[in-house]
């Protein structure tokens, strides 16, 4: 038995050999993946468990300032978490349990933290409801202190909360209505089932969700760094470790550290709570969902999500607001200098340099997704599983992490013997003046988007459709072409879409990559920030969300969201 | 088919294919050594229970899968390695895989594009092949619009259009109505016989196997047990799976008086038969026969073994019973109801049976 199954190894080996294509596209999937994800990590092991890096360890875990630094990013992450988690619950709740008015007012205000970019509600909550905020000291006269742990979870779990309700939201609209139904049956209370059955079925998104804000919030680097105030975290240290000090070896070391939590966080979702979900396996739902009719609860808890909803619009409203005044929150003069700024002076060029850097990146990142997805899901071979995880690797690694595995990893030129592989992408001397390494890092963190939402779409469509093409007589790259892409246009739209704007408002990996040659929006507007200076920050944001949306049409309009076969049948 | 056209067209030679299973440790093993011959022009069906490894023959055939051992030949050249797409063969798929974004015309189309076919004659073919399957004027539609039978046909047009050296099918009708199987049954009948194309057809449903095959192949747990025409299959299994898996069959104990060249003399039910016996047996033994319902009838007669009828039930074409005959209880078909009145439930009765159907099996 052992023989014939060796054997059959080999086989799928030569049957691939055969396809010289599918090979070519597999080798530089893994190059890509190797090269650009797991060598600047691997990078970053190196250096850390180095000569130099060892002692350094011991002495981070033993020095107080240290453990007290890793202590604030824990209890950091934990309240992101389960704010976060909450108000997507919330969100979730109302959306699918409640027949109340402004449903999709509240939907799309979830959406847009997803096109903003990371630190704009910081900023925005400083204008609002910092020492001299509009409304803080303006309306109530307190000279309210925003920087520090409060102002860190008020802004974080509004600005990550999207992903948690979507995971929810779509959770609790896969709970089969039928075992509310049998509990009301059973002569059950509301508030019972609520207790013994809706919650414990979504304990593991619940849990699921809790875990990726957790890891949002401690890889974060935008929003600590313009709302930390004193309250220091492993980010924000190692952002100084290495601008400030110029210590890549402590960086190094603290990037091991911070990258512990994140990649136990990425491996307890892949193969933990994914297999104990058990709401997938009720398949179908049947019979219509019951809402509630409380009135106290219905209307208690659309007034809780309102009032989220209007703080999340006042607070985009002050940057709006606020790119268009003198002096945002002091000085309400009307003055389109900011845009000036941003559109015709210094800051033209990073408004330029982002964009065309994000618009090479996204439809690279977007192939290689589906690419990836599309050999994960048909495709057998060894290691496949390997090539998935490395590809997730991308997100599930701190952003920051990423920009100093850059820097470790492509300082100098990579030879063999005297043939240069991979040049000099970091630094000063940099090829193209760093954007190639930008364009990387763009690449690698948006790569995990389209590749998710590549496998969701191609595990609906059964093999068998593009298994009558092959006996058609058609090959694999016609098939893939006419049957498979067609068929996946909506998780290519989606995988443009998440791509785009992933690169346009990604900071941590980026922040030590940008050169005097290259300048990227994200960076400028923290730079505004850190100076005082709202006014051109705001015009940045609202620059850059013009963009996402412009970019969004373009996507929408090449490749569109409807399969083949909607959009053919409702063209008819 | 007659002799002379006996011609193999494609031959499996000691087939092994094997999945890891579920722990990833071990293999299941779902074609166990199967060799076949195929007939240029024949019909020729592979039957047996779901997870006997029948799709994963016609896989093997279509080269969807490659065999762990074994070979494949398609008139005497070796395909076993040879990718699907250049295999002459087109297989019929069980949910029918159509195309969902294309029309009923591209769908059909599709095939005769990959090769690079000039437009005009795509055209000409396709319409053809839409019109001798009953769907002229459909050509627009997409499958969403389509009724189950029409989308079946629409895979089988795409399918025929392709003029394929061997057409496969994997259980084609079992999702259709009961109505509609019947129908599309024929049809798929009437079109392989005026066609000529060489089928290979997978079911479970030996109804369905009877009715199309010039010869079918019973399978169970990966190996074949029995290769014959439909009749064969049906009057003479060579075990008790094949005899029980097609049709209705009772198992009968039956003593063995003497035996001679191929034949043997046995005792059923006390009385005195003649039968074929292809295999050695002993005189003196109890050996197992099989009787077909409808060959055994009820009569009043006080000379026959007496049995009491546990369960009598009336269905139209054939009345059907239970009765029971000391510790067994034997299925017996009145398939002309009208003849006579029906016997009730607890009533003691003669059974008899046609000598000529009993039928021996291997222990
Ligand atoms: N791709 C596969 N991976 C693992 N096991 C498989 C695969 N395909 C079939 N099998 C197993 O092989 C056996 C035969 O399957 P199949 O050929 O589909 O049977 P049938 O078509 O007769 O119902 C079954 O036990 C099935 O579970
Ligand atoms: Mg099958």
């Amino acid at each position: 038995m052992q023989g014939i199954r060796n054997s059959q190894q080999a086989k799928q080996f030569r049957a691939l050999l055969k396809d010289p294509l599918l090979l070519v596209v597999l080798l530089f999937l893994i190059f890509f993946v190797v090269v650009a994800i797991l060598l600047p990590i691997f990078s970053i092991v190196g250096e850390s468990f180095s000569e130099e890096g060892l002692p350094l360890f011991r002495r981070y875990v033993t020095d107080p300032v240290y453990q007290n630094i890793v202590l604030n990013t824990l209890v950091m992450g934990t309240l992101v978490g389960a704010v976060g988690t909450g108000i997507g619950f919330l969100f979730a709740f109302v959306q699918v349990k409640l027949d109340v008015p402004f449903k999709r007012f509240m939907h799309f205000v979830a959406l847009v933290p997803v096109i903003s970019p990371p630190f704009a509600l910081a900023t925005s909550a400083i204008v609002l409801f910092g020492r001299s905020g509009s409304i803080s000291r303006g309306i109530f006269g307190v000279r309210y202190d925003i920087y520090g742990l409060n102002g860190l979870v008020f802004v974080m779990a509004l600005s990550f909360f999207t992903i948690t309700y979507l995971n929810l939201r779509g959770m609790m609209e896969a709970l089969d209505p039928a075992l509310d139904e049998a509990a009301i049956n059973l002569g059950a209370s509301r508030w019972r089932i609520f207790r013994t059955v809706t919650i414990p079925m979504l304990l593991p998104g619940i849990a699921s969700s809790f875990l990726l804000l957790f890891v949002e919030a401690i890889a974060d680097l935008g929003n600590p760094l313009v709302l930390g105030g004193n309250y220091e975290v492993l980010a924000t240290r190692i952002y100084v470790t290495i601008i400030g000090l110029y210590n890549p070896t402590g960086a190094a070391v603290l990037s091991i550290i911070l990258l512990i939590p994140s990649l136990l966080v990425f491996v307890v979702q892949r193969y933990w709570i994914s297999r104990i979900s058990v709401v997938s396996v009720t398949g179908k739902p049947a019979g219509t969902p019951q809402t509630i009719k409380n009135p106290y609860v219905k209307w208690g808890l659309f007034a809780v999500v309102m009032f989220i909803c209007l703080l999340v619009v006042l607070l985009y409203g002050a940057i709006l607001h606020g790119a268009f005044v003198t002096v945002p929150g002091v000085r309400w003069d009307f003055t389109l200098d900011h845009f000036d700024f941003v559109l015709n002076g210094i800051g033209s060029q990073a408004m330029r340099d982002t964009t065309v850097l994000s618009g090479i990146a996204t439809p690279i990142a977007a192939v290689i997704g589906i690419l990836i997805a599309y050999i994960v899901v048909r495709k057998q071979f060894l290691g496949r599983d390997l090539l998935d995880f490395g590809a997730m690797l991308g997100i599930a690694v701190p952003g920051t992490i990423i920009g100093i595995g850059y820097i470790l990893a492509f300082n100098t030129p990579i030879m063999i013997g005297d043939v240069t592989i991979i040049p000099k992408l970091t630094g000063g001397q940099a090829i193209f003046g760093g954007a190639l390494a930008i364009v990387l890092v763009y690449i690698t963190r948006s790569v995990p988007a389209a590749l998710r939402s590549g496998v969701a779409s191609l595990s609906q469509i059964d093999p068998a459709i593009e298994e009558a093409s092959i006996s058609l007589g058609a090959d694999t790259v016609r098939t893939f072409r006419k049957i498979t892409l067609p068929l996946i246009r909506p998780a290519l739209f989606a995988g443009l879409v998440y791509a785009f704007a992933r690169s346009m408002t990604t900071i941590s990996a980026i922040i030590f990559l940008t050169t005097p040659q290259t300048k990227i929006m994200t960076q400028q507007i923290l730079n505004e920030v850190e100076n005082g200076r709202y006014g051109n920050a705001f015009a940045y944001c609202v620059i850059l969300v013009a963009i996402v949306l412009v970019a969004i049409g373009v996507f929408y309009a090449l490749v569109g969201t409807k399969t083949g076969a909607e959009r053919r049948t409702k063209g008819e | 088919m007659n002799e002379q056209s006996k011609q193999v067209l494609l031959k499996l030679v000691d087939i092994v294919k094997e999945f890891p299973d579920r722990s990833g440790h071990g293999a299941v093993r779902a074609v166990d050594d199967v060799s076949l011959d195929i007939y240029d022009g024949e019909f020729l069906t592979l039957l047996g229970p779901s997870g006997c490894g029948k799709t994963t023959t016609l896989r093997l055939i279509a080269g969807f899968e490659i065999p762990n051992l074994g070979k494949i030949l398609l008139e005497e050249r070796d395909i076993t390695q040879q990718p699907p797409n250049k295999r002459d063969m087109a297989l019929v798929f069980q949910n029918y895989a159509l195309f969902p974004h294309m029309s009923v015309y591209d769908n059909v189309a599709y095939g005769l594009q990959s090769q690079k076919m000039p437009r005009a004659q795509v055209k000409d073919k396709v319409t053809t092949s839409l019109s001798i399957i009953g769907l002229a004027g459909l050509e627009g539609r997409r499958p969403n619009q389509l009724s189950g039978g029409q989308q079946q046909r629409v895979a089988l047009a795409r399918s025929l259009v392709m003029e394929p050296r061997i057409l496969l099918f994997d259980e084609p009708l079992s999702n259709l109505d009961a109505k509609l199987r019947v129908q599309m049954r024929s049809e798929i009948h009437r079109l392989q016989r005026s066609l000529g194309i060489t089928s290979i057809y997978v079911t479970h449903d030996q109804v369905e196997a009877m009715a199309l095959s010039d010869r079918i192949v019973v399978m169970n747990k990966g190996k074949i047990e029995q290769i014959g025409t439909p009749e064969e299959i049906y009057r003479y299994p060579k075990t008790r799976f094949v005899a029980d898996f097609i049709g209705r069959a009772n198992f009968l104990p039956a003593t063995v008086s003497s035996t001679q060249n191929g034949s043997a003399s046995l005792t059923v039910m006390g009385k005195q038969i003649d039968t074929r016996a292809p295999f050695e047996i002993e005189v003196g033994t109890v050996v197992t026969v099989m009787l077909r319902p409808e060959a055994l009838t009820l009569r009043v007669d006080a000379s026959l073994p007496q049995g009491v009828i546990e369960q009598a039930m009336y269905l139209g074409t054939e009345i059907e019973y239970m009765v029971r005959l000391d510790d067994i209880v034997i299925t017996i078909v009145d398939n002309d109801p009208r003849k006579q009145h029906m016997f009730a439930e607890g009533e003691t009765i003669g059974i008899d049976f046609i000598p000529e159907a009993v039928h021996l099996l291997p222990d």
